[in-house]
């Protein structure tokens, strides 16, 4: 069960909680940390271990898993969200055009609000009109970085007043002893929904449409909700993150996160979330998202040039990928009487 | 058809048998001959063998024994390529063919040239269609044609390969009256003019009468019948189809109907193109069998009645109160359904049984109706596999990897809690073995003696007859009879799901039908049908 929820397995089956499937994530973020410390150590570096140095990796990840948690609910339901980081420049631009005419707080609900609707936007057209999910966001993707342009007509946005400044590196730059703020509201995000989708009636509802929305919609679910709600929530979330973006800076450039929800899904994906919909883990995708972040950390620090990223991140997607791919169709093969016996029952009428 | 004077058959099947690797026998010693330029009828009920005869000769299965003699010569088939270049073409009930390809195309999807011969190939297909007294846009992609074109595209493509000998298996079952009978000349024409021979495998009798020259049933792997269809009428038919005298089964005590209240209530419920307004009533305790055919709107009046076909409109009251049209609304008023296909319809396969088993009633088990107590939930699992007897390795098995019965009793266990009154089952028992059926039948029987209505639909009229308590045939759509279970049989439900007007016309010109509780509602039967259930046995 530990597959598909993250509760605790009620089945003594620990190989396949303790597989490479199930756990695979968290033994690459292991492996590669260690690796990380000891050629930093061996080069004569910095240690790489240090608190300093992992909280900065958890709080350059955060954005990209606020938003990848809330991608993982939306693949869950079996869909798909192009168009987060343009959702989360929007929200950026519109928070810092009205923080100095509205306050901080106004600013922000007014932010989110416009997210929410750019995510309506994308259900109605998926789940009402019953366009396919890609070419919905991939317009809003789009569409989205258009309306961004527009409203700061390709210049970047500033804040001047100095009471809407402090105010948002209050939000952004404050930390709780040790702890960044924008890693707090991570790690709210992530126990939220991780709580929900574990432990209450919609969560295993949101796996159900996922998994069969045939079935589900037959069981007497709302398979239109539910699908329409994780869009909502995903644009809600990279809202929010697109604020923190532009509280960090005190301002917002039209093209920042371009590219951004490419990370994102990637980190859903090496998390092991399925893109057929039905599985997946948002502490999982927490883990892909520090996975990715560590990678680049690991190359700023070693000093191993920037070029090879990409090289590395692809193939380490891929690479994930392959395993839950391989290990999915280990634990599919059928024990031999009840294939035969399928057959048979297809065969025999 | 004089066919006496042939000098050899075109195909000959002697002592054809299939016994499946886990030792079922589909097919007992089946003998065969069809005859060139002669339509033959292949019938039986589910389960009988006809569709395994079919996939021995299209070469998607290998016969255990027998011989099989094509054209003089024996063969040995071993994979679909190599029966289809001997010239036998077949065509099944989900045909396959590109719908996104023109209609020539594919027609002529086997061509193996490499050049592509738009002209020529046209000038063939217009000629085909000018053989056959057919017309149809060449190039209009196959997917914007109605299902009778689409049928008529693959007879077409069986024509195009030249086969000697089409399988049709139900060609007809989906169509409309006017794309029936451009079918049957087809056929007609094939036979007695091209010279090829029909299998014909049909579940309507008068099709089967009126078409083909010879009949073969099959019952249990073997062929009970064989006969010129001259020396047949539809009565005789269906008595070889039946066997057997319906085995008495053991009935409990039936409460008595007149005094329990209606559960149910439909008031011209109907569905464009599916349904034409049904009315009739559920009284608690009482199990309703829905007969007919497929296609013949059975699924289709389940689903409108639990709120999961939008275009359909009429009104549906549980214990009186009028419910909302949708599927979440039904299963709040206290409607279930098990439909007919378990794993794209009724479960999600990939995840574990008590997952599955509690998915339509989780609220009920949630504190505060949200927080999920997991022990509970494995608690009503276990629960429901020693009601049902599933036979699982535990709670945790992913239903996937169930057999066909015991995912079908998942299925039903969905529906366990007694907040669920009135039970919709869709081909409970297709696919599922001898054992877990006897026991789905008995947990249908026992649902309705706690008080709760049944509304099940089955092709197998032996367990409607064992099970329910009245029977409501549909046919093309729309109620055609009720029957008491007393006073009907199975050869009479064969007969009226499908025998006697086997093409009914489509349900919006078709007047309202309307049948109520009582025994004196709507009787459709025709003189015919009343003969014909009189017939002797074979």
């Amino acid at each position: 069960m530990s597959r598909i929820l993250g509760t605790v397995p009620s089945h003594p089956d620990l190989r396949r909680a303790f597989g490479l499937r199930a756990a695979g994530v968290y033994y690459a973020l292991a492996l590669l940390l260690v690796v990380l410390a000891m050629v930093s150590t061996i080069m004569g570096r910095p240690n790489y271990l240090s608190v300093l140095n992992l909280t900065n990796i958890v709080y350059q990840s955060s954005s990209v898993a606020i938003m990848g948690v809330a991608m993982t609910v939306v693949l869950i339901t079996g869909n798909f969200d192009l168009s987060v980081a343009s959702v989360a420049a929007l929200a950026a631009v519109t928070h810092i055009s009205t923080i100095d005419a509205l306050g901080f707080v106004p600013a922000l609900g007014l932010a989110l609000a416009v997210s929410a609707a750019v995510g309506l936007l994308n259900g109605v057209m998926v789940q009402l009109v019953g366009i396919n999910a890609f070419i919905v966001t991939l317009g809003t993707l789009t569409a989205v970085r258009g309306l961004v342009l527009i409203a700061s007509d390709g210049r970047s946005l500033m804040v001047h007043n100095p009471g809407s400044l402090s105010a948002m590196t209050a939000f952004e730059s404050g930390r709780l002893g040790p702890i960044p703020y924008p890693v707090l509201y991570m790690a709210a995000l992530t126990l939220i929904v991780w709580f929900v989708l574990n432990f209450t009636v919609p969560g295993r509802r949101i796996y159900a449409v996922g998994g069969n929305p045939e079935a589900a919609r037959l069981s007497g679910i709302n398979v239109r909700a539910y699908k329409l709600s994780a869009f909502v929530l995903s644009s809600v979330a990279a809202g929010f993150a697109g604020v923190l973006f532009g509280c960090r800076f005190g301002a917002i450039n039209p093209t920042a996160l371009q590219g951004e929800e490419l990370t994102v899904i990637a980190a859903a994906i090496l998390g092991g979330t399925s893109l057929f919909g039905g599985a997946g883990s948002v502490i999982k995708t927490l883990a892909g998202a520090l996975l990715l972040f560590t990678l680049t950390n690991g190359f700023n620090i070693l000093n191993l040039g920037a070029n090879y990223q990409g090289l590395i991140e692809g193939t380490v997607l891929v690479v994930a990928a392959a395993i839950y791919t391989v290990g999915g169709k280990a634990r599919i093969r059928r024990p031999p009487v009840a294939t035969a016996r399928a057959a048979l029952t297809k065969e025999a009428t | 058809m004089d066919t006496s004077s042939s000098t050899a058959a075109l195909l000959e099947l002697a002592g054809l048998a299939k016994t499946f690797p886990n030792g079922t026998l589909a097919l007992r010693g089946v003998d065969l001959t069809v005859e060139a330029g002669t339509v033959h009828g292949l019938l039986g009920a589910n389960g009988a063998g006809k569709s395994t005869l079919i996939k021995i000769l299209s070469g998607a299965l290998e016969a255990t024994s027998g011989e099989i003699t094509w054209r003089g010569e024996r063969v040995r088939w071993q994979r679909p390529s190599e029966p289809k270049a001997a010239g036998i073409a077949t065509l099944y009930q989900h045909i396959p063919l590109v719908p996104t390809l023109s209609v020539l195309e594919n027609v002529f999807l086997a061509e193996t040239t490499g050049w592509r011969r738009t002209r020529q190939l046209e000038a063939r297909l217009q000629r085909l269609l000018h053989s056959i007294g057919y017309d149809i846009e060449m190039h209009v992609p196959v997917g914007d044609l109605a299902i009778g074109q689409r049928q008529m595209v693959a007879i077409l493509q069986a024509l195009a390969s030249q086969a000697r000998l089409i399988i049709m298996d139900e060609p007809t079952a989906s169509l409309a009256t006017a794309e029936r009978a451009i079918v049957y000349r087809t056929i007609k024409h094939l036979a007695h003019e091209e010279g090829a021979a029909v299998i014909l495998v049909s579940h309507f009798l008068d099709e089967i009468v009126a078409l083909t020259d010879e009949v073969t049933v099959l019952r249990d792997g073997a062929v009970v019948l064989h006969a010129a269809t001259k020396d047949l009428d539809e009565g005789k038919i269906a008595a070889a189809i039946v066997g057997r005298a319906v085995e008495a089964v053991v009935r409990e005590q039936r409460p008595s109907q007149q005094n329990t209240d209606v559960i149910l209530e439909v008031n011209r419920l109907s569905s464009p193109g599916k349904l034409a307004p049904c009315s009739f009533a559920l009284h608690a305790g009482e199990v309703l069998g829905i007969a007919g055919f497929l296609g013949s709107g059975r699924s289709e009046l389940l689903h409108a009645i639990f709120g999961a076909d939008a275009e359909a409109h009429g009104e549906v009251r549980v214990q009186g109160r009028k419910i909302a049209r949708s599927p979440a609304a039904a299963v709040r008023s206290g409607i279930g359904l098990v439909p007919e296909d378990r794993m794209t319809q009724g479960l999600v396969p990939d995840f574990p049984l008590w997952l599955n088993a509690t998915l339509p009633y989780l609220e009920s088990i949630a504190w505060r109706r949200v927080l999920i107590s997991h022990r509970r939930e494995i608690e009503l699992a276990r629960q429901a596999i020693n009601r049902l007897h599933i036979q699982a390795a535990g709670v945790d098995v992913p239903v996937r990897d169930l057999s066909g019965g015991n995912a079908q009793k998942v299925s039903i266990a969905k529906w366990l809690s007694e907040t669920i009154k009135v039970l919709l089952l869709d081909e409970p028992t297709a696919g599922v073995d001898i054992g877990a059926k006897a026991e789905i039948l008995r947990h249908i029987r026992h649902r309705a003696a706690a008080g709760g209505g049944v509304i099940m639909v089955s092709s197998e009229y032996e367990e409607l007859l064992a099970v329910c308590d009245r029977i409501l045939v549909l046919r093309a759509g729309a109620i055609v009879a009720e029957r008491e279970i007393d006073e009907t049989n199975e050869q009479e439900l064969i007969l009226l799901a499908g025998g006697t007007v086997a093409s009914g016309p489509p349900c919006s010109d078709m007047a309202d039908t309307i049948v109520t509780g009582p025994p004196e509602g709507l009787r459709a039967t025709s003189a015919a049908c009343e003969r014909a259930t009189r017939a002797p046995q074979a």
